[in-house]
C-alpha cells in the first residue's frame, strides 16, 4: 500500500544528483577527443609505426633479450646488413669487408673508422671481440649459435676463428649479431638488463618510452649521415580490426598484415600503398616415420604424395589468402630468388595450380589402397582418414583446410580439421602427436635453401614421437641427407658447383618423400604512407624485407625513407 | 567471538586451496613457454634455429626437472616470501613489477565503475521498488536487456556511436600517450577521457542486477508490519522510503556490491581487450596465451586474496549490519 506524496525525496535525489555530477564532469573533461590514437599521428618527418602491438610495451631494448620491444638495427647494429630476401652482396655497417680462408675455418673482418657510440665514445675492434666474447661465456644468449673464438688484432680488424669449416655461419654472425658497447655492457648482467637507456651506434636513438608507445630519434652523429626520418613512433593498438581503423583515419605509415580488399589497398586507403612478398612457404607438415612412432596413414609416402597431386591450389589461394599467395615448389627453394638452385632432375619444379586427382588415385591404387563404397580409400582395413591441426582463430588458414578437404574428398581421402590453441598445437606439433599440420616453413638469416633443409629435414633436429622435436617436427631422416647438409656446412658459399651437387640429392629424396607437403607460398603484405614517405622497397627494388616487424631491415628501409616533401 | 574465530579459520583454509590450485592449474596446460616464444618469433619472421631453442631454454630455465612436490614448497615458500618470479613474456620483469603497472589502471576504471553501477542501480531500484506495478517497472526489462547483451558486442557498439561516428571519444588506450603518466591535471583528464567508454560499458551492463535486486527487495520490505506502522504514525512516504523501506532492503546489495568489489582486481577481460586498456585483463590474457606461469600465479593469487579479503569482510561486516545473521552462530 502507498501514499502518494509530492514532497521531493531529497536523499534518492542527492544520490542521483552527485551520479549525474560525476557523469556530467566527465562529460565537460571529454571535450573533443581525436580519432583512435590521433594525437599519436606526428608532424612530417615523424612516421608512425604499428607492429601488431596490443597491449602494453613492457621496455625492454636488450637486443639479446627474447622479449626485446625494439632497436635491433635501428639502435644496436650488426656488421653488416644481411637480408634473405635477395641474394645480393651483404651491405657493410660497422664492418667494411670481409674474407674467408680456403676451407672456411677463419674469417677476417675489417671494421669502419671514426664511428662512435651514442653516448660519444669510441666504437673499436675491441667492442666486437667483448661482443662475441660475451656470447660465448653467456650460453644463453648465444641464440645464432656462435661456436668459435675472436680476437681483434688491431683496432679495426677482427678474426674469427673455427676448428670446422663454419661458411653457414656466416650471415647470422656478420648480420644477425647486434654490436653491443664493452663500456657499458661489461659492468651489467647481459640476460636481465633491459637497456632503460640503450647505447648503440645506430641510426637511432631512443626518445622516450611509455607503455602504449615509444619513440626513436634520428642519432644525429650517425656515421653514415643523419636519417632523414627524424623520428619513428612505436604505437600499441588492439589488435588487427585497430590497425585497419587507424590505417582508414591515416593515423599509421607502416603496418604489416592483411586488410580488407586487400587487392586495391592504394584504391580502399588514400595516400597508402601496399607490397606482397612471398616468403613463407605454407605446408601440410605430416608426422611421416613410423619408426619414430608415427602412426596414421600419412606414414606412408604414397598417401602424401596423392594429397600433393589432389589440391587445386589455385582455388585454395582465391579462397582463402585473397589471391596474395603465389606458386611453391615441391623442392622447397623459393621460386622468386632460389628458382637457379631447384634440381634438373625434379619433374615438376613447381606445384601445379590445378587438381589432379587421376594421379593421386594411381598413386594410391600403385600402393594397394582401393576405393571404399564410401567413395574413401582403404587400406588393411584402415580408411583414408586425416586430421589437420591449426590453430583457432587463424581464418585463413582455417579456410585453406576447408578448401583441401572438400578438393581431397573428390579424390577419395578424407580430411578433418581439427582446431586448438596456440599452446595445444604447438604442443602437438613438437611432441608428433598429430597426423597433418598446417603451418609455414621459415628460411634462414640468408637466402639460401640450406638454411630450411638444415632446420626441416636434418635427423640432428629431430627427435621420437614423445619427446619435443627442436625443427624436424615431421620426424624425417635420411642418411643420405644428413650427409648432404655435412658436405653443404663446410662448403663455401661461393662455390656453386659443388653446392648445387649436393642440392640435387637433397631435392630428390625431400620430393619423393615429401614429410611437408607444400600448399603455397603465403605472402607477407605490409601497407605503408607513399603520400607521407619516398623510398619505400618495391619488387624491382627489394633492398630490405618490408615488414614492419622484420628486424634488422625494418632499420635499412628507415634510413632509407625520405619524407615526400623533401 | 567464537562466531569470527570460526569464519577466519574457514578462510585460511580456503586460501590454501586457492593456492594449491593457483600452483596446479598452469602445469596442467599444455606446451611450454620456450616452444611459445619460438613459435611467435617464427611468426614474426625471426630466424629460429635449434641454436636458438638451445639459448632460450637456458635463459628461462627451460622445463624444470625438480619433482612437482620440491616445486610446491618453494612456491609456497616464495609466496609467503612476497616473491613472485619472474615473468616468461616480459623476461625478464618481475611479476610483481608487471601486476604493478596494471593493477591502478583496473582498480581505476573497474571501481569507479562498479561504485557509479552501484550506487545507480540501487538508487533506480529503490525508486521502482516504492511504487511497484506502475510504468517504472519498465526499467526493469529495459536494464536487463542490456546486462543480457554480449558485453563485447555492447563495447563495439559504443566504439561505432562515440568513438568512430561523433568522434566525442578515443576508440583505444588508457591515456593520450603523448602525455607522461603522473599526478598533472592534464593527464588525469586525459585518463578520464581515454577511461569514460569502457567504464559506460561496465556500468551499463551491470546497472540492471543492481536495479532488479534492490527493487524486489523493496517489494518485499513494504509488506513488513513496520512499513505499516510507521505509515500509521503518520510519517512522511520520503522518511519511509529512506529510513525503513531502504535501509533494510539495501542489506543483500551490500554484500553483493562487497563481493563485486573483490572481482574488481580480475578486472574485465574483455572491456580491457576491445578498449586495449593498460589494465589487468589484457595481462592475464597474454599470460594465459604465453604459457606464462609465473604471471599466472601471480594474477590469480591477486584476485583470489581480493575475493577472499572481500568475502571476509562482507562476513564480518555484515554480522554487524544485520543482527538476524548473529542468531544461529
Amino acid at each position: 500500500m502507498f501514499l502518494s506524496t509530492k514532497r521531493p525525496r531529497a536523499g534518492i535525489r542527492m544520490a542521483l544528483a552527485g551520479a549525474s555530477a560525476a557523469m556530467a564532469t566527465t562529460l565537460l573533461l571529454a571535450g573533443c577527443a581525436p580519432a583512435s590514437g590521433g594525437s599519436a599521428s606526428g608532424s612530417a618527418d615523424t612516421l608512425i609505426a604499428y607492429t601488431g602491438q596490443s597491449g602494453d610495451y613492457q621496455i625492454n631494448f636488450n637486443p639479446y633479450s627474447p622479449s626485446q620491444i625494439g632497436g635491433i638495427g635501428t639502435i644496436f647494429e650488426s656488421l653488416f646488413f644481411v637480408t634473405n630476401v635477395n641474394t645480393e652482396a651483404y651491405t657493410p655497417l660497422l664492418g667494411t669487408e670481409y674474407t674467408w680462408n680456403e676451407d672456411g675455418t677463419q674469417l677476417s673482418v675489417t671494421l669502419r673508422e671514426g664511428v662512435t657510440w651514442s653516448d660519444g665514445e669510441d666504437f673499436t675492434a675491441d667492442d666486437v671481440a667483448f661482443t662475441f666474447q660475451l656470447l660465448l661465456d653467456t650460453p644463453s644468449l648465444n641464440n645464432g649459435g656462435f661456436d668459435g673464438t675472436v680476437e681483434a688484432t688491431d683496432d679495426t680488424h677482427v678474426v674469427f676463428t673455427w676448428d670446422h669449416p663454419a661458411f653457414v655461419s656466416g650471415p647470422t654472425l656478420l648480420g644477425r649479431t647486434p654490436i653491443v658497447p664493452e663500456h657499458i655492457w661489461s659492468g651489467i648482467d647481459p640476460t636481465t638488463d633491459v637497456m632503460e637507456k640503450p647505447v648503440g651506434t645506430g641510426p637511432y636513438t631512443l626518445d622516450n618510452f611509455k607503455p602504449q608507445a615509444f619513440t626513436l630519434a634520428a642519432n644525429e652523429d650517425y656515421w653514415d649521415g643523419a636519417p632523414a626520418v627524424k623520428a619513428i613512433r612505436y604505437l600499441s593498438l588492439s589488435g588487427n580490426t585497430a590497425g585497419v581503423d587507424a590505417l582508414k583515419a591515416g593515423t599509421i605509415d607502416w603496418q604489416t598484415g592483411p586488410v580488407p580488399d586487400i587487392e586495391n589497398v592504394s584504391t580502399t586507403y588514400p595516400g597508402y600503398d601496399a607490397i606482397t612478398i612471398p616468403q613463407n612457404q605454407v605446408a601440410l607438415l605430416t608426422c611421416s616415420s613410423a619408426e619414430l612412432g608415427c602412426t596414421g596413414p600419412q606414414t606412408d609416402p604414397a598417401v602424401r604424395q596423392a594429397v600433393y597431386a589432389a589440391l587445386n591450389r589455385d582455388q585454395v589461394n582465391s579462397l582463402a589468402f585473397q589471391n596474395t599467395a603465389s606458386e611453391i615448389s615441391p623442392t622447397f627453394a623459393l621460386t622468386t630468388t632460389q628458382k637457379d638452385l631447384i634440381s634438373s632432375a625434379v619433374a615438376e619444379p613447381v606445384a601445379p595450380g590445378a587438381a589432379d586427382p587421376d594421379t593421386a588415385a594411381e598413386i594410391l591404387e600403385a600402393a594397394g589402397w582401393a576405393k571404399g563404397s564410401d567413395g574413401i580409400y582403404a587400406k588393411d582395413g584402415e580408411t583414408l582418414s586425416l586430421t589437420v591441426e591449426v590453430v583457432t582463430g587463424w581464418t585463413d588458414y582455417i579456410t585453406a583446410i576447408d578448401t583441401m578437404a572438400q578438393q581431397l574428398k573428390a579424390a577419395g581421402i578424407d580430411l578433418r580439421v581439427s582446431q586448438s590453441s596456440w599452446n595445444e598445437w604447438t604442443d602437438k606439433k613438437g611432441k608428433g602427436t598429430y597426423q597433418l599440420a598446417i603451418d609455414s616453413l621459415g628460411q634462414g638469416a640468408a637466402s639460401d635453401p640450406y638454411y630450411l633443409y638444415d632446420k626441416y629435414f636434418n635427423t640432428a633436429f629431430t627427435a621420437p614421437v614423445g619427446e619435443v622435436a627442436p625443427q624436424n617436427v615431421a620426424r624425417f631422416s635420411d642418411p643420405d641427407v644428413d650427409a648432404a647438409l655435412a658436405v653443404l656446412k663446410a662448403t663455401n658459399p661461393e662455390d656453386a658447383e659443388t653446392r648445387q651437387v649436393q642440392f640435387d640429392i637433397i631435392q630428390e629424396k625431400i620430393v619423393a618423400a615429401m614429410p611437408y607437403i607444400p600448399v603455397l607460398t603465403g605472402g607477407t603484405t605490409s601497407e605503408f604512407n607513399v603520400d607521407k614517405f619516398t623510398g619505400w622497397p618495391t619488387q624491382d627494388d627489394l633492398y630490405a624485407f618490408p615488414a614492419v616487424w622484420a628486424s634488422p631491415d625494418n632499420a635499412q628501409i628507415f634510413k632509407s625513407l625520405k619524407p615526400a616533401g623533401e | 567471538m567464537n562466531y569470527f574465530v570460526r569464519k577466519l579459520g574457514f578462510y585460511l583454509i580456503a586460501l590454501w586451496a586457492a593456492l594449491t590450485l593457483n600452483f596446479l592449474i598452469p602445469r596442467l596446460l599444455p606446451g611450454n613457454p620456450v616452444d611459445i616464444l619460438l613459435a611467435k618469433l617464427q611468426q614474426r619472421g625471426g630466424i629460429v634455429t635449434p641454436d636458438t631453442r638451445k639459448a632460450y631454454e637456458l635463459l628461462l630455465g627451460g622445463d624444470s626437472s625438480e619433482p612437482l612436490l620440491v616445486q610446491y614448497w618453494n612456491y609456497l615458500i616464495n609466496i609467503f616470501r612476497g616473491d613472485l618470479g619472474v615473468s616468461v613474456s616480459y623476461f625478464p620483469t618481475p611479476v610483481i613489477e608487471v601486476i604493478n603497472t596494471s593493477l591502478p589502471w583496473t582498480i581505476m576504471l573497474v571501481g569507479v565503475s562498479t561504485v557509479l553501477a552501484t550506487v545507480i542501480g540501487v538508487a533506480l531500484g529503490a525508486i521502482v521498488g516504492w511504487k511497484p506495478g506502475t510504468w517504472l517497472d519498465s526499467l526493469i526489462p529495459a536494464t536487463t536487456l542490456l546486462a543480457a547483451v554480449p558485453y563485447f558486442w555492447l563495447a563495439l557498439l559504443l566504439v561505432y556511436f562515440f568513438a568512430s561516428t561523433l568522434k566525442l571519444f578515443p576508440s583505444q588506450g588508457g591515456y593520450d600517450v603523448i602525455l607522461d603518466p603522473g599526478f598533472s591535471w592534464e593527464f588525469i583528464a586525459s585518463a578520464i577521457q581515454y577511461g569514460f567508454l569502457p567504464a559506460l560499458t561496465i556500468v551499463i551492463a551491470s546497472v540492471g542486477g543492481w536495479l532488479l535486486g534492490m527493487r524486489n527487495m523493496m517489494v518485499s520490505t513494504l509488506s513488513e508490519d513496520y512499513i505499516l506502522t510507521a505509515q500509521a504514525k503518520g510519517l512522511s512516504p520520503g522518511r519511509i522510503l529512506r529510513h525503513y523501506a531502504a535501509r533494510n532492503a539495501v542489506l543483500p546489495s551490500v554484500a553483493g556490491f562487497a563481493i563485486s568489489l573483490g572481482f574488481v582486481v580480475s578486472g574485465s577481460i574483455v572491456t580491457e581487450q576491445v578498449f586495449s586498456y593498460p589494465g589487468i585483463g589484457s595481462k592475464l590474457l597474454s599470460a594465459v596465451t604465453n604459457n606464462d606461469y609465473a604471471l599466472m600465479q601471480g594474477l590469480f593469487l591477486f584476485i583470489t586474496l581480493a575475493v577472499l579479503v572481500a568475502n571476509l569482510i562482507v562476513d564480518l561486516f555484515y554480522g554487524l549490519i544485520d543482527p538476524r545473521t548473529r542468531v544461529n552462530a
